[in-house]
């Protein structure tokens, strides 16, 4: 047992939290938020060329073939910098879907795009219920001589507004519900039949409905088998929840670290605030959740990245992370008081960030439910 | 980073696992739970487990231990737990203050005796007026040339009815301004004359006693470290390295729970769709329990513990404990009230028992409230004024 980064990876958080403090100062943050694209090229561009985009993909496809957890000290360093961008979409939600069950012509003619930031990618699953369910997926995908026709409604699709393609789910089986009848698509954005709109989120992240009409996929952009496309997303679900996990956990560790250097210096009652056992307690309290969202977080990446079962830790993790940073937003901004409640405070790029996180790829709700399959019970 | 034991830890665990599966007998465990202390059964088992060499895992090799870590300790006190057997706690903790701030003598005298499960040692901190403020202690150690001649009182010391010694924080001077620089430790044989025990018996029914002083002698050579650097053995003791918790046994508990629901009580399910949700955040909050500890102990082995993972393992698993109870007890409604023994009991009156405890975790060791202090003091270096 040993919860320590290797040498390769510290020196690896040390380059990207350098790298991100001089290129992605909370001004820029604030900016993008407003932004119609809501992120700059010329960052995205560096990204990509600092490797951060191929991290996990194998060489052979334009990579560094590094594993998961690498990548989950990079997803920690965003997380802590809010770094705006596509990042997640098209690593996490795509690349890896295509990487874990794409055909190997899809892989040599994807991931190197991806590696390279030459392309975006993003999921389009959820629909109108909200919920990263099985049952909740209506859209249609309609088999004819040359491929599949697409029609339907996604919502909450992060990066839809700039993806080149999306990772579609769709029903192929008209007469199936729930995991079967599903099949996955590779669809690329500038099909005709397809439209989208930018939602305002909290997190003031691109959020978009995403509107199938009519929109003809070539056969070969099935990823997996026709019908058999619910354990690929529900694999993508469960490493996407991880990634964000890890992303939290930055976000986290970010409030931690502006918390307890304000509460030595606020002076009230003639001491620093941070005298007081109530807001000793309440910092202790934050110190608890980060530390415990870092091990549960990262044993999770750990664990996928080694080839170990991960399914059950990324529920365990996803349901403590997002409930930890929850109440970790909270405690910080009530040891600030006013001050973090005020627009242009950092606090509240945080607070809305965490609970965008917390509602990503299911809540503690959510995953709690699979905790308790675990344990025997019948939840729905 | 790597999550799991190394080679070394895997066999102990196993040897552990596997001498308990055998030697734990149902003697055993009612004495367990009757939470009088060690009886017979407890003390032959000890001896036993010291035998076997698997008492004090950290210990080096010359002092009967096994030269491995903290993670070993961790992985012990869990099997212990889970086995319901005999927690022989105190003498370990003990025995690392002395391996730090004993001499040669002492260790030699006490340590393979502790590992053998031959001597065991019960605290003597706290005192009517030494909670949490353990540093105002009052019992009077009188320097008396070869030996010291003890009065006073001490309370809450839990093992001090079946130990052979005590370890036993002392005040040896009394002037102002020496609270924490006028304290003495000594180890005193529990059968000297002038020792009273008498028993003080918890809500839950755990025994405790408090332990009166008069005229006792001890020889200087029990001493440990300095005359009046009490606290130095008392802070190496808490703060040399720490192992953190674990959460096995209580797991067992969860799991025996929701088997007893499915199973026994479905109309109890079917009347309160939370269960699940609260029985499944409970359990999460297990397993992050067990890596706090797991992160604390080996932390300590490679000699890299923050002064906050110690602290905020027993923190963490205290009141994680206590919740679960909270809640079990609110699953079982009005069944949750009835004792062992009765009709209709559940689950032999368990969650009755444990939930009685419970308030006892977030209080020995160190309160949850100090634990706060010391993790925002020491660990984040909050100003204390």
């Amino acid at each position: 047992m040993d919860v320590r980064l290797s040498e390769e990876q510290e020196i690896l958080r040390k380059s990207a939290r350098d790298f991100l403090a001089e290129k992605c100062p909370k001004t820029l943050v604030r900016e993008m938020e407003k932004d119609e694209r809501g992120y700059p090229p010329g960052l995205w561009q560096e990204v990509a060329g600092l490797g951060w985009t191929g991290i996990v993909f194998p060489e052979e496809y334009g990579g560094s073939g590094m594993s998961f957890l690498d990548m989950a000290v990079l997803l920690e360093e965003m997380g802590r910098a809010c770094l705006p961008g596509p990042f997640f979409s098209t690593v996490v939600l795509g690349g890896l879907t295509i990487l874990e069950a794409g055909s190997q012509a899809q892989k040599e003619q994807y991931l190197p795009q991806i590696a390279g930031g030459k392309a975006i990618f993003t999921l389009a699953l959820t629909e109108a219920s909200g919920r990263y369910e099985a049952a909740s997926v209506k859209t249609a995908a309609r088999a004819d001589k040359d491929g599949y026709i697409l029609n339907g409604t996604k919502l909450f699709v992060p990066d839809g507004h700039v993806a080149d393609y999306f990772i579609c789910v769709a029903r192929t089986d008209e007469k199936s519900q729930g995991e079967d009848g599903l099949s996955v698509f590779i669809v690329d954005a500038r099909s005709p039949g397809l439209s989208h709109t930018v939602l305002k989120t909290i997190a003031r992240d691109k959020q978009c409905e995403v509107v199938f009409k009519n929109v003809k996929v070539p056969r070969e952009n099935l990823v997996g088998e026709v019908n058999r496309g619910w354990p690929v997303i529900r694999k993508t679900l469960e490493m996407a929840a991880i990634a964000k996990c890890c992303e939290m956990v930055g976000g986290m560790q970010a409030v931690l670290d502006m918390t307890v250097p304000y509460v030595k210096e606020r002076v009230q009652f003639d001491v620093p605030i941070g005298v007081f056992q109530a807001i000793q307690h309440h910092c202790v309290n934050m110190l608890m959740d980060v530390e415990g969202a870092r091990v549960i977080a990262y044993e999770a990446a750990w664990r996928l990245s080694q080839g170990l079962p991960y399914a059950a830790e990324s529920a365990i993790a996803k349901a403590w992370v997002s409930d930890a940073y929850q109440r970790v937003v909270a405690l910080g901004t009530q040891a600030h008081g006013g001050v973090s409640i005020i627009e242009d405070h950092d606090m509240p790029l945080y607070y809305r960030r965490a609970k965008a996180a917390e509602l990503a790829f299911g809540d503690g709700r959510f995953h709690r439910r699979t905790v308790a399959r675990e344990l025997g019970f019948k939840v729905a | 980073m790597d999550f799991e034991l190394n080679p070394e830890e895997k066999a102990f665990q196993k040897e552990v696992r596997e001498f308990l599966d055998r030697e734990c007998n149902e003697h055993v465990v009612a004495e367990t739970e009757s939470m009088q202390g060690e009886g017979p059964y407890s003390k032959e088992l000890i001896r036993k487990m010291g035998a076997a060499g698997l008492l004090a895992p950290r210990w080096p090799v010359e002092y009967g231990g096994r030269g491995l870590g903290f993670v070993a300790e961790t992985i012990k006190v869990e099997e212990i737990n889970s086995h319901q057997a005999p927690f022989p706690l105190d003498g370990v903790e003990i025995g690392n203050a002395l391996l730090v701030c004993g001499t040669e003598e002492q260790k030699q005298r006490f340590l393979p005796g502790i590992a053998r499960g031959e001597i065991e040692f019960a605290l003597g901190y706290t005192e009517p007026d030494a909670g949490s403020d353990v540093a105002s202690v009052q019992l009077h150690a009188e320097d008396s040339g070869d030996h010291f001649v003890l009065n006073g009182q001490k309370i809450y010391n839990t093992e001090a009815h079946f130990s052979d010694y005590h370890w036993l924080l002392t005040r040896t001077d009394s002037s102002e301004g020496k609270k924490h620089k006028g304290l003495t430790m000594l180890m005193v044989d529990l059968t000297s004359p002038g020792i009273t025990i008498r028993p003080l018996v918890t809500m839950a029914g755990l025994r405790t006693n408090e332990v009166f002083y008069e005229d006792v002698k001890v020889p200087k050579e029990n001493m440990v470290g300095e005359k009046n650097g009490g606290w130095k053995v008392i802070m190496s003791a808490l703060y040399g390295g720490m192992g953190g918790g674990s959460s096995g046994a209580s797991i067992k508990l969860l799991r025996q729970l929701a088997d007893y629901l499915l199973k026994e009580r479905p109309d109890i399910l079917k009347a309160n769709a939370w269960i699940p949700d609260a029985l499944a955040e409970i359990y999460i909050r297990f397993r992050v329990n067990d890596l706090l500890g797991m992160k604390a102990s080996s932390m300590s082995d490679l000699g890299l513990s923050t002064p906050y993972d110690g602290p905020l393992s027993h923190l963490f698993g205290a009141e994680t404990r206590r919740d679960f109870f909270r809640t079990a007890m609110q699953i079982l409604g009005p069944y949750g009230q009835l004792a062992e023994g009765s009709k209709h009991t559940p689950l032999r009156g368990v969650f009755l028992r444990e939930y009685l405890d419970t308030p006892r975790w977030t209080i020995v060791h160190g309160s949850s409230e100090i634990q706060r202090l010391v993790i925002a003091t020491r660990g984040l270096g909050l100003p204390r004024k």
